[in-house]
C-alpha cells in the first residue's frame, strides 16, 4: 500500500464514521416523536417509491425545474455506481468495474460521461435560475440561498473533478479510460498538450478533489436542507400522502385513553417520527407554498415554513433531550429561515421555547383551508397538513385557543348539531311538497330504502343549497330510486369541528350519527356535500361506522350512464361551462371525472372549459378547514382569486359539486358584480329532466 | 378570593317549543340543555377573577333536579373548583322562592363575590341575583358589562338604555353579568377530564312559599315571514303604518 | 279600593318615558282592582319635584317626592329601601316598576325586602279574583307564560314600549317624603353617568338595528343606512360579512355567524340577500323588514315586511317617513 493509499483509506474511515455518527444523531432526534406504524402494504409503498421518488412524477409536474431536477437526480443514481468504483479504486488501487460483462461495462462507461454532462448542464441552469431568474417559490419565508449555492457548487465540483481526473488519465494513459467515456477523451485530447508531469499533478489534484468532495458532500448533508438527498426515498416509502389507505384522513384520537396528558401537538415530541422525518426531507423547494391558496392570497401561512420550522425546532430540542452533546453546534444545526440559533440556553429550549408560538404562530395555523394542495404537490411525500391539524388540535383541546368568531360555530354544533343555530326540527323543510320520506316514516311503513340521502347542514338550512338538495331529490325520484332522509335525526357530520381541532366535539357528533345510521341499518349513503362524503365514508370507520358512501356526482353520473334519468332535449344551446373542483371530492377522493361526465352526459351541447388550475391542481374556494366559519381579514379573499380565474375562462356558467364551493363562488361572483350563474351539477341535470323520456331511453 | 357562581340549566333555544300536556310548562322531550348563556359569562368572570388574584376558589351552585349536575360539570370543566348541587324536584316561577333556597346555602360561607347571570333565558327573570343580595344583606350591582376588582373594592359598568353608568362598590358583593363582559372559554379536553374528578356535592334544597305560579303557557302566533308589502318607494307609507300599528315598534 | 304603587324613573333630572309607562300601567291596574289610588315614587336631585305634575297628568293620584343630592344618579340601595317602605306604608295591592336597566335592578330588591312575589317583563295584566294575572314572554319570546301573583303587594316590572303613556289627569297631589335609608350611605355608588341618548348604541342593546349589505354598492352609500338609524333615534348600524370584508364598515359592525348575534325589536335589512351566514346572526329579531331589489332573495322568506325595489329610491323615502312619524309622536 502506498502512503497516499493509506491516507485515503483513513480518510474514508473517518468520513464514513462521522457520517454514521450524524445519521445516528438524526435518527435519535427523530425518535423523540410519537410512534406511527408505516410498515404496512410494502408493495404499495414500493410503488410510490418507483413512481414518485425514482420516477420523479411529482417533480415533473413542473416542466422546466422538473426536468432540471430529474437530470440531477437520475444523474446521481447513475453516477453513484461510478463513485463506488472510484472509492474502491482508492482503497484497492487499480480496482475497476471492467470485470463486468463487456456490453454492460461499456454501457456503464458511456452512462457516466453522458450523465456528468447532463448534471453539469442542469447545475448550470440551477445557478442561473437561482441567481438570475429568482423564481417566486424560492423566495420568501426568509430563505437562505447560501446552502443551496454551496450544494450546487459541490455537485458542480464533483462533476468537474470527475471529468478532469478522467481527462488527465486519458491524456496519460488513453487505454485506462474506457473509450465510451467520450467526454473524458475529448478533455484528454486537450490535456495531451501539457507536460506529463503537469498531467500527473493535474490527475492527482482532480482525483483528490473528487474524493474530498464525495465525502465532504456526504458529511455536509446532515447540516443542510439537502439532507433530502439521503431521506427522500425512504420518506416516500414511509409516506401515506399518496396512499396506501385513504388520503387525507385525519389521525384517530383516543379521547378516553387512561393517563393521556397531551392531545394534539405544541412541540416536536407531540408529532410522529414521520412528521419529523418530513422535516429532514424538505429541501425547501416551495412547491407546497406555491400551491397554497392561503399563501397565494397573502396570508401568513406557508406550508414550507411549517415543515422547516418543525425541523428547526427538532434540531434545537433534539440535541438537548437526547443528550448527544451537540448543543454547541446549535447555530449550525438550526439553519434556515427564521432561525435565531445564537444565544439560546438549554433552559430556554426546554422551558420557554416550543414549536407552537416560538416558531409557528396561531394565525398561520388558522389560515389553512385543509385543501391538500401542499400535500398533493410535495415531491417527497411530506404531510404538511398533518402537522397543521395536530397543532390545531392542541390549540383547541389543550389551550382553548381559536379565533373568537369560531365560538358560535362550536356552540351551535354542540347545542343544535349544526354549525348554524337552526332548529333540527326544520331540517326537512327543504323537502316540503316533494314527498321525500324520512327514515323513521319508512321504517314505520315496514320499508327499507335503497339509499339514504344525507342532506347535510347546508342542504338543510342554506337557502341556496336547499335548491341543490331539491335537485338531487328530483333526480332520484325521476330515476325511480327509493330513498329516504333522516330529517331531524340528522346532525352535522362533524367535519368543521374536526378540521378546527375540536376532536371532542367531532367525536360527539360522529358517534351520535353512527348510532342513528346503525339503528336504521343504513348501508348506502348518498351525500350532496363532499365534506359529508369524505367524513362519513373515510373517517367514520375510525369510530366504527362503516357505510358505502357515494357523492351525488358519482351517483348521478352512474344513473345517467345507465340511462335511468329521463332527460329532455333541452334547448340545444351550446353552453360553455367551467367546473370548479371541490378539494374534498378531488384531492381527498380522486373524484375528478364524475362531475365533468355528469355535465357532458346531461347537456346535449356543452363545451367543458378548464381553469388553469384544475383537477388535482384545483384552487380551493376558501371554505374548507373550518374557514367557512372564520373571518378572512388578511390579504385577498381566496374566493375572489378563484372566481376571477374561473371568469377568465370566458365560461357562460360555473358548475360546482359542493355547497360550500357554491357559497364561496356565489359570493365571489356578487363581489365581481358578475351575472355569470353558478349551479351545482345536480341542478344542471335536474333542469334537463323531462316528463317525456328521450327517444330510446330506458326508464326503470 | 372566595367566589361563588350560581348557574341555571336551560333548554337550547334554537328550536320550536311545544307546550306540555299540563298546559303550564314546556314539553322537554327532545330538548337539549346547556348552561344559561349569561351564567356561562358569570362563570368566566369568576374564573378570570380567580386567575387574576392568583388564589382562592370558584364554587358553582345550581338548583334543580339531578340533571343540573351536567351543567355543573360543564362549569367545572371550564375551570371552577367545586360544585354544589342544590337538589330540588321542581322549579318555581317565583324568583324569590328560588333566591331563598340559594341564599340559605350561600350564607354558610363568607364569599367575596357571588356571581349570577343577568337573566335566565328560559324564564326571562332577572331577579334572583339582586334578591339573593338583599336576603344576604350584601351590596349588589346588576347587569355589569365591565369589571375591575382591587383592594377590596370594585368598579363596574352597567349598560342603560342609551347610556351607561360606572358603579363603585365594596366587597363582598353580588354581581350579575350582562352580555359583553366577556366571552366564555371553551372547556379544554384537559378541563373536561379534570372536571370528572372535581368534588360535586349534592344536598336537598326544597323550594317553598311561591306566591307566583304559572297559570298557563302558550306559543305566540307563528311568525309568518315572506310577506312582501309592495314595490318601490310607494310601499313606504304602508310599511310605516304596519310598524306603528301591527309590529308596534315605531 | 287598593292603592297601587309605581316607581318613576328619571335620568339627569328628566322623567324617562318608562316612568310614564309605569304610571299608566299602575293606573290601569288601579282601575281594574276597584279604582284605588296610584301612588308614585319619584326620587332625584333637589328640584326633581318639578316633574311631579307630568306624573299627575298621566294618572298619579299622589306623587311622593324624595329629593336628595345622592339621588341625582341611580341609587338602587336607597331607592329600593324607600320603595319598600312606601309599599308597606301604603299597604299597596301592587307595585309597578319599569323593566328597564334601573327598574330590573330595583324591583327584585324591593320584592326581597318585602318578601313578596315579582313578575318581570310584563306585557299584559288582568285581575282574576284575589290574584293578578300577567303575561310575559319566556324562552326568548318563543313561549308566552301567564303567571298568577297571589301575594300582597304583588310587584311587576313592565316591558318598555308596551304600556303607551296615556294622559289621564288626576289631582296629582305632591307629598315630600324623607329617605328610608341615608342615600349618601349607600354601599353601591353610581359615580358617573356616561352618554345620553345620542351615544352610539351598541348592537346588542339597540332596540332597532338598520343593517346594510352589498346591495348598497359602495361604502359611501352606507350614509343611507346611518341616516335611517338616526331617524329611528334608538337604532344601531350593522352590516353583512361581505361589507365588513370589503372594509366598507368595521368588523365590529358585522352581524352573522362570525360576527354579532342580535335580536332587536326591529331589524331593517337594506340590500341584504340573506346568506345563511347573515341569517344566523339576526333571525331571532322580533320584527324584520327587508328591502332588496331581488324578490327571490332569501331574506324575504324571513321578513315580516318586505319591499322589493331599488334601495336608492326606497331609502330616502323611508328615512323621511320615519322622521315624520317620530316627529308626529313627540
Amino acid at each position: 500500500m502506498s502512503p497516499s493509499n493509506i491516507v485515503f483509506v483513513l480518510f474514508v474511515i473517518a468520513a464514513t464514521g462521522f457520517f454514521a455518527l450524524n445519521v445516528q444523531r438524526l435518527v435519535g432526534y427523530m425518535r423523540i416523536g410519537l410512534p406511527d406504524d408505516r410498515t404496512d402494504r410494502p408493495l404499495r409503498r414500493l410503488g410510490n417509491v418507483f413512481g414518485i421518488a425514482i420516477g420523479q412524477s411529482k417533480i415533473l409536474r413542473e416542466p422546466v425545474a422538473g426536468v432540471m431536477h430529474a437530470m440531477i437526480f437520475w444523474g446521481f443514481m447513475v453516477l453513484t455506481v461510478g463513485t463506488i468504483e472510484f472509492v474502491l479504486d482508492g482503497i484497492f488501487p487499480g480496482f475497476s468495474l471492467a470485470f463486468l460483462p463487456t456490453p454492460i461495462y461499456r454501457l456503464y462507461a458511456l452512462s457516466q460521461d453522458v450523465f456528468v454532462l447532463l448534471v453539469l448542464a442542469a447545475i448550470a441552469f440551477a445557478f442561473y435560475r437561482r441567481l438570475v431568474l429568482h423564481p417566486r417559490r424560492l423566495e420568501g419565508d426568509n430563505l437562505e440561498h447560501a446552502d443551496a449555492l454551496i450544494i450546487l457548487g459541490m455537485i458542480g465540483g464533483l462533476m468537474v473533478s470527475y471529468l478532469f481526473a478522467n481527462g488527465f488519465l486519458a491524456a496519460l494513459h488513453p487505454d485506462a479510460v474506457a473509450p465510451e467515456k467520450f467526454a473524458s477523451h475529448i478533455l484528454g485530447g486537450v490535456f495531451a498538450h501539457v507536460s506529463s508531469r503537469t498531467a500527473h499533478v493535474g490527475y492527482d489534484v482532480s482525483w483528490w478533489t473528487h474524493g474530498l468532495l464525495v465525502f465532504g458532500f456526504l458529511n455536509y448533508l446532515p447540516y443542510s436542507k439537502h439532507l433530502h438527498v439521503a431521506t427522500s426515498i425512504p420518506n416516500v416509502y414511509l409516506s401515506n400522502t399518496s396512499g396506501p389507505w385513504q388520503k387525507g384522513v385525519m389521525k384517530g384520537m383516543d379521547l378516553e385513553a387512561e393517563n393521556a396528558e397531551q392531545f394534539g401537538a405544541s412541540d416536536v415530541n407531540h408529532l410522529s417520527w414521520k412528521n419529523l422525518l418530513d422535516g429532514y426531507s424538505c429541501t425547501e423547494c416551495g412547491r407546497c407554498t406555491a400551491a397554497c391558496p392561503a399563501n397565494i392570497t397573502g396570508k401568513l401561512l406557508s406550508p414550507r415554513k411549517i415543515v422547516v420550522n418543525t425541523r428547526q425546532r427538532l434540531m434545537e430540542k433534539g440535541p438537548v433531550v437526547t443528550g448527544d452533546r451537540m448543543e454547541f453546534a446549535h447555530p449550525m444545526l438550526v439553519h434556515g429561515e427564521g432561525a435565531d440559533g445564537g444565544a439560546v440556553t438549554v433552559a430556554e429550549i426546554l422551558d420557554e421555547r416550543r414549536l407552537l408560538d416560538t416558531f409557528i404562530t396561531e394565525d398561520e395555523l388558522w389560515a389553512c383551508t385543509s385543501c391538500r394542495a401542499c400535500v398533493q404537490e410535495c415531491p417527497v411525500g411530506i404531510d404538511q397538513l398533518e402537522i397543521i391539524n395536530e397543532m390545531r388540535r392542541h390549540l383547541v383541546l389543550m389551550e382553548s385557543r381559536f379565533p373568537p368568531e369560531v365560538q358560535p360555530t362550536f356552540q351551535s354544533l354542540e347545542r343544535n348539531g349544526s354549525p348554524w343555530a337552526f332548529s333540527a326540527g326544520d331540517r326537512a323543510k327543504w323537502a316540503e311538497g316533494l314527498e321525500v320520506p324520512t327514515m323513521a316514516e319508512m321504517v314505520e311503513r315496514g320499508e327499507q330504502p335503497e339509499i339514504l340521502f344525507w342532506v347535510g347542514c347546508m342542504g338543510s338550512f342554506d337557502d341556496r343549497a336547499k335548491k341543490i338538495a331539491v335537485a338531487v331529490a328530483r333526480i332520484l325520484t325521476a330515476a325511480g330510486i327509493k330513498f329516504a332522509i333522516l330529517g331531524q335525526e340528522e346532525s352535522c357530520n362533524g367535519d368543521p369541528a374536526r378540521r378546527l381541532g375540536n376532536e371532542y366535539l367531532y367525536q360527539m357528533l360522529a358517534k351520535q350519527n353512527i348510532e342513528t345510521l346503525d339503528r336504521y341499518g343504513v348501508k348506502t349513503v348518498l351525500t350532496s356535500c363532499p365534506h359529508c362524503f369524505h367524513q362519513i365514508g373515510n373517517e367514520y370507520p375510525q369510530l366504527g361506522g362503516n357505510y358505502d358512501v357515494v357523492h351525488h356526482s358519482t351517483y348521478i353520473e352512474k344513473l345517467l350512464a345507465d340511462e335511468r334519468v329521463p332527460l329532455g332535449d333541452g334547448d340545444r344551446k351550446t353552453l360553455r361551462i367551467v367546473y370548479h373542483d371541490s378539494c374534498y371530492l378531488g384531492r381527498y377522493n380522486d373524484v375528478y371525472d364524475a362531475p365533468r361526465d355528469t355535465l357532458k352526459r346531461s347537456l346535449p351541447v356543452i363545451t367543458l372549459l378548464e381553469a388553469p388550475r384544475s383537477r388535482d391542481r384545483g384552487l380551493c374556494c376558501g371554505a374548507g378547514g373550518g374557514r367557512m366559519f372564520m373571518e378572512e381579514k388578511e390579504g385577498k379573499r381566496i374566493n375572489i382569486e378563484r372566481t376571477e380565474e374561473l371568469l377568465a375562462t370566458g365560461a357562460d356558467e360555473i358548475a360546482v359539486a359542493c355547497p360550500f364551493c357554491m357559497t364561496m363562488m356565489s359570493d365571489g361572483l356578487k363581489a365581481k358584480e358578475s351575472t355569470v350563474p353558478v349551479r351545482d351539477i345536480a341542478e344542471v341535470v335536474a333542469a334537463q329532466l323531462s316528463a317525456q323520456p328521450r327517444a330510446g331511453q330506458r326508464i326503470s | 378570593m372566595r367566589i361563588a357562581v350560581c348557574i341555571k340549566r336551560v333548554p337550547v333555544m334554537d328550536v320550536k317549543f311545544r307546550i306540555a300536556a299540563d298546559g303550564k310548562s314546556v314539553d322537554e322531550t327532545g330538548l337539549k340543555f346547556d348552561v344559561n348563556d349569561f351564567d356561562l359569562w358569570a362563570v368566566e368572570a369568576a374564573l378570570q377573577l380567580k386567575e387574576k388574584t392568583g388564589d382562592g376558589e370558584v364554587a358553582v351552585f345550581s338548583l334543580g333536579p339531578d340533571a343540573v349536575q351536567e351543567q355543573i360539570r360543564k362549569a367545572l370543566s371550564m375551570g371552577a373548583d367545586r360544585g354544589v348541587h342544590l337538589k330540588a324536584d321542581g322549579t318555581s316561577a317565583d324568583p324569590l322562592s328560588i333566591a331563598r333556597a340559594l341564599a340559605a346555602e350561600l350564607k354558610a360561607t363568607a364569599w367575596d363575590v357571588i356571581f349570577f347571570g343577568r337573566m335566565a333565558i328560559d324564564s326571562a327573570d332577572q331577579s334572583v341575583g339582586p334578591m339573593v343580595a338583599e336576603l344576604l344583606g350584601l351590596p349588589c350591582v346588576s347587569a355589569i358589562s365591565s369589571l375591575e376588582i382591587a383592594n377590596g373594592r370594585g368598579t363596574a359598568k352597567r349598560e342603560l338604555e342609551g347610556a351607561s353608568e360606572i358603579v363603585d362598590f365594596p366587597l363582598p358583593v353580588v354581581l350579575t353579568v350582562d352580555e359583553g363582559l366577556n366571552k366564555e372559554r371553551l372547556p379544554s379536553l384537559k378541563g373536561i377530564m379534570a372536571a370528572k374528578k372535581k368534588p360535586l356535592e349534592s344536598k336537598p334544597a326544597p323550594i317553598n312559599g311561591a306566591t307566583v305560579n304559572v297559570v298557563k303557557m302558550e306559543l305566540p302566533p307563528e311568525r309568518v315571514g315572506g310577506r312582501i308589502i309592495g314595490e318601490g318607494a310607494a310601499a313606504v307609507p304602508e310599511l310605516i303604518r304596519l310598524l306603528q300599528t301591527e309590529a308596534k315598534v315605531l | 279600593m287598593a292603592n297601587i304603587f309605581a316607581f318613576a324613573e328619571q335620568r339627569g333630572g328628566e322623567l324617562r318615558k318608562v316612568a310614564l309607562e309605569a304610571v299608566t300601567a299602575a293606573r290601569t291596574l288601579a282601575d281594574a282592582t276597584g279604582g284605588g289610588e296610584v301612588h308614585v315614587l319619584l326620587v332625584g336631585a333637589p328640584g326633581i319635584g318639578g316633574k311631579a305634575a307630568t306624573l299627575g297628568a298621566h294618572g298619579a293620584d299622589v306623587v311622593h317626592v324624595c329629593e336628595h343630592a345622592a339621588f341625582a344618579n341611580a341609587n338602587p340601595e336607597a331607592a329600593a329601601a324607600l320603595a319598600a317602605a312606601l309599599l308597606a306604608q301604603l299597604a299597596a295591592r301592587a307595585g309597578v316598576f319599569a323593566a328597564s336597566a334601573e327598574g330590573r335592578d330595583l324591583a327584585p330588591r324591593a320584592a326581597a325586602k318585602l318578601g313578596v312575589g315579582l313578575a318581570s317583563d310584563v306585557t299584559e295584566f288582568s285581575v282574576a279574583g284575589d290574584a293578578i294575572h300577567v303575561r310575559h314572554p319566556t324562552h326568548t319570546g318563543k313561549v308566552i307564560a301567564t303567571l298568577a301573583l297571589t301575594g300582597t303587594p304583588a310587584l311587576f316590572a313592565v316591558r318598555p314600549n308596551v304600556f303607551a303613556p296615556v294622559p289621564n289627569a288626576k289631582a296629582g297631589r305632591v307629598e315630600t317624603i324623607a329617605p328610608a335609608a341615608d342615600p349618601a350611605a349607600s354601599r353601591v355608588v353610581v359615580k358617573e353617568l356616561r352618554g345620553g341618548g345620542k351615544a352610539k348604541l351598541d348592537l346588542s342593546e339597540a332596540p332597532v338595528i338598520v343593517s346594510g349589505g352589498r346591495g348598497l354598492k359602495a361604502a359611501e352609500n352606507f350614509k343611507l343606512v346611518e341616516d335611517l338609524a338616526a331617524a329611528f333615534g334608538n337604532a344601531a348600524v350593522g352590516a353583512t360579512r361581505a361589507v365588513t370584508d370589503d372594509g366598507w364598515r368595521p368588523h365590529s359592525d358585522q352581524i352573522g355567524q362570525t360576527g354579532r348575534v342580535v335580536s332587536p325589536d326591529l331589524y331593517v335589512a337594506v340590500g341584504i340577500s340573506g346568506a345563511i351566514q347573515h341569517l344566523a346572526g339576526m333571525r331571532t329579531s322580533r320584527t324584520i323588514v327587508a328591502i332588496n331589489k331581488d324578490k327571490e332573495a332569501p331574506i324575504f322568506k324571513l321578513a315580516d315586511y318586505g319591499i322589493v325595489g331599488d334601495v336608492f329610491e326606497i331609502m330616502p323615502a323611508l328615512i323621511e317617513a320615519v322622521r315624520a312619524a317620530r316627529a308626529q309622536k313627540h
